[in-house]
């Protein structure tokens, strides 16, 4: 890959047309939740945009990221973008391997030193940092030493922004997302949380997109995450909602309800509580997403999604911890209850004994 | 002023003035406190515990009382009425006490010398709360039980003490004894009535009635006409003391204990079957309802009330009356302890239509009937002058509203507090007995 | 731990095993104890059908009992009906039921559950405020009214904010929801210790002065 090119450059001679490449531009200044006027700067800017480095760290993480990034729109401009960042380092699909792909994240570190920007997916074991390894160096120490010298982190997915799977109870390896560690290891360093299980690939390529037009961060919420995708309710968004307004519930996945499309609160769907683009962007170049589908939402861009008691189990139920538990709380309150009885008896009989008329 | 009336007032001030000659030493705080809380103690069961339990403050016994409706002061809210019985259950015996006990402060003395007020002066125990309770609380026996606590704290109005004291060491009640009931007797006997005294068996022991003995003699005369023309086996006791058993309302555990025991033993000892109590509320209830539980044993007679006994026997066939000439209207008034507390609602009035009279109820009439406003002793207490005057408002409008000639009804205590209270008012409607005027109706 | 997590994990758990046990408690050290023996002759001795009939007719006062009251009588049924209405007939509520029963049942749509439960809202919230004027609420009124009162409104003004999904501040919708269901948790915890055992208390306290009126040959 020639690092000289612009972006624009690249893009044409892929043969990215340039109704093509505006209309891109258009769909992710809207996306940035920017106004239309701002399309010509954006455009203007992303031609002439230097490809950055970026380097990506896998940790304890099932790939599905790339997965989700990879096989997005292809081929698409975002697939383009992707192809033209200067990815120096990416186990997954870089085609160097072993030595001389830790030599290639040696020296891209060392080229970029505080310029390069480091794309994290994956959650990152503390009980025992050498539950996962790559290379002989643990994930804590390849992630703190490249942390330092990085202008930014992007947390791909919910794993790295928040933990994830590996966390799940009973989180055996100490799983800690990267804003976690960053505290741990006093590193200060500006980070976007790009969660989901997997994140939107618009959501990746959209932060890129404004990193690479702006120089500078995204708009983020109080968890990190990016305004734009992350702002807006599943639930108030949901094609659904309309349903939920009328009481129309699925009540199982093969009743009336659910054959009708009616809404999926009570299977368990996690909309209400989940912030994500999803329902409007949605999934495999816009065909659909989860609730469409028929399943309802995970809430997979929340922290602690897993550890929501099941995905099936609606949001108005709870831990109560069954029969069982609430028949010994109420044989307590019978034994304490029959324990005042005695006692109250017992002086009340000795009252009346006493009274002398 | 009627003759009534005035007799009535020189009750009143012969009470007030022998309850200021009547000495007691005060109690310690603590003992007086510690004598509240036993009764407490010993009162409440389960049943009572439910009630208390249940309030909720909604203050829907307020809007029935006579007392709050005359006065619109919350503190005559019924169920406040008991509220140191409540502290007491819920700080001492209810489950979660101890917890209770960290927010809900004890009684104090002051408690005792506030609600002594509310409950002598300011509640007759009349149970119309009872009737509209949304949690069916049962307030009525609950103020009983709180003025017996504050009987035994020594804390009742003196008027109290000095007939508890009367009745203990005299065995009188205002004075009237067993001569003064032979002397009524003569002068019956002397008009013509038979009236046997202590006869040693009979099948129906009547009571005689102090307040009867003063006011109305008519109604000790009418009874006695009606017991010989059924033809029954029947006495009076001389001894076996006063029907009115005051006691039981004014809260004194032994002097009520003392008269229950001494009337049941009598009528035992007759081998009666019945015992009659003439026209007087609060001594049916507490023969009828207290009683047994007194002796502690189940009695081996029936009590019956005049009222219910003439509806009974006319219904019966076995007293025969007249009709009156069409055109005499009354309106019944159920006296709280024979109705509400009783349930002698049909008999008296199936007794009037026996006798011709329409009767035109009142919009509150039998279970809901409003308290003449002196039950509960509150007739003879001077303390309570202005506040039974606004609840004899209220009846008076209610009874003014039927458009009936006179009031009718079959207790002492209700026609006292009608006389007293219509001479205060300047109420010109006739009041009744309803004995006296089945009596003047025997065919 | 977010707060929405506690609030459907530990703190659903704990609020319902401290009602459990409170309730039990209070009923069991209430109910059992010693009952007094009467020993006058009853009047009437049909003690279950006047109970039964006390439980229901004490919910129908005549109306010379009735007429000063009336406001607070409806308002009473109103307010209880559309909370419980609210409560049991909002369709996202019943799976909250269904994890104890193993049951639904079919729900009302949000608006007309919305408007029940504003007309709700707005009784209780003249009710509270009678209860802050009214000579005879001033006098009776007790701590735990005002707490439990408020308690019951709570949950209410949070299930609005809820469903409206508004955002107050940082206060979001899952923040929202966290406080809806906390508040029911609260109202639970405070439950056995409140008035609001009246829910247990009431129909056996109307029993009893049913079958006590029924001794007496009174219709209670």
């Amino acid at each position: 890959m020639r690092k000289e090119q612009t972006l624009g450059e690249v893009l044409a001679a892929k043969g990215v047309s340039r109704r093509g490449f505006m209309k891109f531009v258009a769909a992710t200044t809207s996306l940035m939740a920017l106004p239309p006027a701002m399309i010509p700067k954006v455009a203007a800017a992303l031609e002439n945009a230097r490809r950055p480095s970026v380097i990506w760290l896998p940790f304890q993480e099932c790939t599905g990221c790339t997965e989700s990034l990879t096989r997005s729109h292809a081929p698409s401009l975002e697939g383009l973008i992707f192809d033209t960042i200067s990815l120096d380092y990416q186990e997954t699909i870089m085609a160097a391997a072993g030595h001389q792909a830790e030599e290639a994240l040696a020296e891209a570190m060392k080229l970029n030193d505080g310029k390069y920007l480091l794309a994290v997916d994956g959650s990152i074991p503390t009980k025992d940092k050498a539950f996962s390894c790559i290379g002989g160096k643990s994930n804590y120490d390849v992630f703190v030493e490249a942390a330092k010298g990085a202008a930014a982190i992007v947390c791909v997915g919910t794993c790295s922004s928040f933990g994830g799977i590996p966390a799940a109870q009973p989180n055996p390896t100490g799983a800690k997302s990267v804003t976690e560690v960053l505290k741990e290891a006093g590193i200060d360093k500006p980070v976007i949380n790009v969660p989901g299980c997997p994140p939107l690939p618009n959501a990746i390529t959209g932060v890129l997109a404004q990193y690479l037009t702006f120089g500078q961060l995204p708009e983020l919420d109080h968890l990190g995450r990016p305004k734009a995708f992350y702002g807006q309710n599943i639930h108030d968004r949901c094609y659904r909602r309309p349903f939920y307004e009328r009481g129309q519930f699925a009540e199982t996945f093969d009743d009336e309800g659910a054959k009708k499309g009616w809404c999926l609160f009570k299977v368990g769907c996690k909309g209400p509580v989940t912030y994500n683009a999803c329902a409007t962007i949605k999934w495999n170049g816009g065909t659909g997403w989860p609730v469409e589908g028929g399943h309802g939402c995970l809430g997979c861009s929340e922290p602690g999604f897993w550890d929501w008691g099941g995905f099936y189990k609606p949001l108005s139920q709870g831990q109560w911890g069954g029969w069982k538990t609430l028949g010994v709380a109420a044989a307590a309150g019978a034994a304490i209850g029959l324990a005042s009885v005695a006692v109250t008896r017992s002086r009340q009989a000795k009252a009346r004994q006493e009274a002398k008329v | 002023m009627s003759a009534v009336a005035t007799e009535i007032q020189r009750l009143r001030e012969e009470l007030r003035d022998r309850g200021a000659t009547v000495k007691t030493t005060e109690l310690p705080a603590a003992e007086r406190i510690e004598r509240v809380k036993d009764v407490f103690r010993r009162r409440i069961d389960a049943n009572m515990a439910t009630y208390l339990e249940t309030c909720l403050h909604c203050g829907m016994c307020a809007e029935v009382c006579h007392f709050y409706e005359a006065t619109g002061e919350g503190k005559y809210t019924p169920i406040y009425k008991v509220e140191p019985l409540r502290r007491f259950y819920r700080r001492e015996l209810a489950p979660m006490g101890w917890l209770r006990k960290l927010v809900l402060r004890d009684i104090t003395p002051a408690d005792l010398d506030e609600w002594q007020k509310l409950v002598y002066d300011a509640c007759t125990q009349c149970g119309r709360c009872d009737m509209i309770c949304p949690m069916g609380i049962y307030i009525s026996p609950m103020i009983g039980v709180m003025r017996e606590a504050i009987a035994a704290a020594g804390m009742q109005p003196a008027e109290n003490k000095a007939l508890a004291k009367e009745v203990l060491e005299n065995g009188t009640l205002m004075g009237i004894g067993p001569e003064d009931y032979r002397q009524v007797a003569a002068d019956l006997q002397a008009q013509g009535i038979v009236v046997p005294l202590d006869k040693p068996k009979a099948s129906v022991v009547v009571l005689m009635s102090a307040m009867d003995a003063m006011l109305f003699r008519g109604a000790i005369g009418a009874t006695a006409q009606i017991m010989n023309r059924l033809g029954l086996d029947w006495t009076i006791r001389t001894n076996a003391g006063d029907a009115a058993v005051f006691d039981w309302t004014s809260g004194d555990e032994r002097a009520k204990a003392a008269v229950l025991r001494k009337i049941v033993a009598e009528t035992i000892s007759a081998g009666a079957r019945t015992l009659l109590v003439p026209e007087c509320g609060h001594g049916f209830a507490a023969l009828r309802w207290d009683a047994a539980n007194v002796v502690g044993t189940e009695l081996p007679f029936e009590v019956m009330a005049i009222s219910e006994f003439l509806g009974r026997e006319i219904e019966a066939g076995r007293l025969k009356v007249k009709p009156l000439p069409a055109g005499k209207s009354v309106t019944y008034h159920d006296p709280c302890k024979v109705g509400r507390w009783s349930g002698v609602f049909d008999e008296p009035r199936n007794a009037l239509k026996a006798i011709g009279v329409e009767i035109r109820e009142m919009e509150s009439h039998a279970k809901t009937n409003y308290c003449c406003g002196g039950g509960g002793g509150v007739v003879l207490n001077e303390r309570a002058n202005k506040l039974r005057a606004g609840a004899f408002h209220i009846k008076m409008k209610e009874a003014d509203a039927t458009g009936a000639g006179s009031v009718v009804t079959a207790c002492g205590h209700c026609r006292m507090t009608f006389i007293a209270g219509a001479q205060n008012a300047n109420w010109q409607k006739p009041i009744e007995s309803l004995v006296e005027l089945v009596a003047a109706n025997l065919a | 731990m977010t707060l929405l997590e506690f609030a459907r994990g530990p703190g659903m758990q704990w609020a319902l095993v401290i009602f459990l046990v409170g309730v039990v408690w209070r009923l069991v050290g209430s109910f059992l104890l010693a009952r007094n023996r009467d020993l006058s002759k009853p009047k009437g001795t049909a003690y279950a059908k006047a109970g039964v009939r006390a439980m229901i007719m004490r919910s129908i006062p005549p109306h010379e009992l009735e007429k000063n009251i009336q406001f607070q009588h409806l308002s009473g049924y109103a307010w209880h009906l559309g909370f419980f209405a609210t409560l049991l007939l909002f369709g996202p509520h019943v799976p909250f039921f269904k994890q104890f029963l193993g049951f639904g049942w079919p729900t009302l749509p949000n608006i007309v559950v919305l408007v029940i439960g504003g007309f709700t809202l707005a009784i209780l919230i003249a009710l509270l405020i009678r209860r802050a004027i009214h000579p005879v609420m001033r006098q009776i009124s007790t701590l735990d009214d005002w707490i439990s009162v408020f308690l019951v409104i709570i949950p209410l003004v949070t299930g609005f904010l809820s469903y409206s999904h508004v955002e107050i501040g940082a206060v979001r919708y899952e923040t929202m929801l966290a406080l809806h269901i906390l508040s029911i948790e609260v109202l639970l915890v405070w439950f056995p210790f409140s008035k609001l055992m009246h829910m247990f208390y009431t129909f056996p306290s109307r029993y009893q002065v049913g079958v006590a009126m029924e001794r007496k040959g009174v219709k209670a």
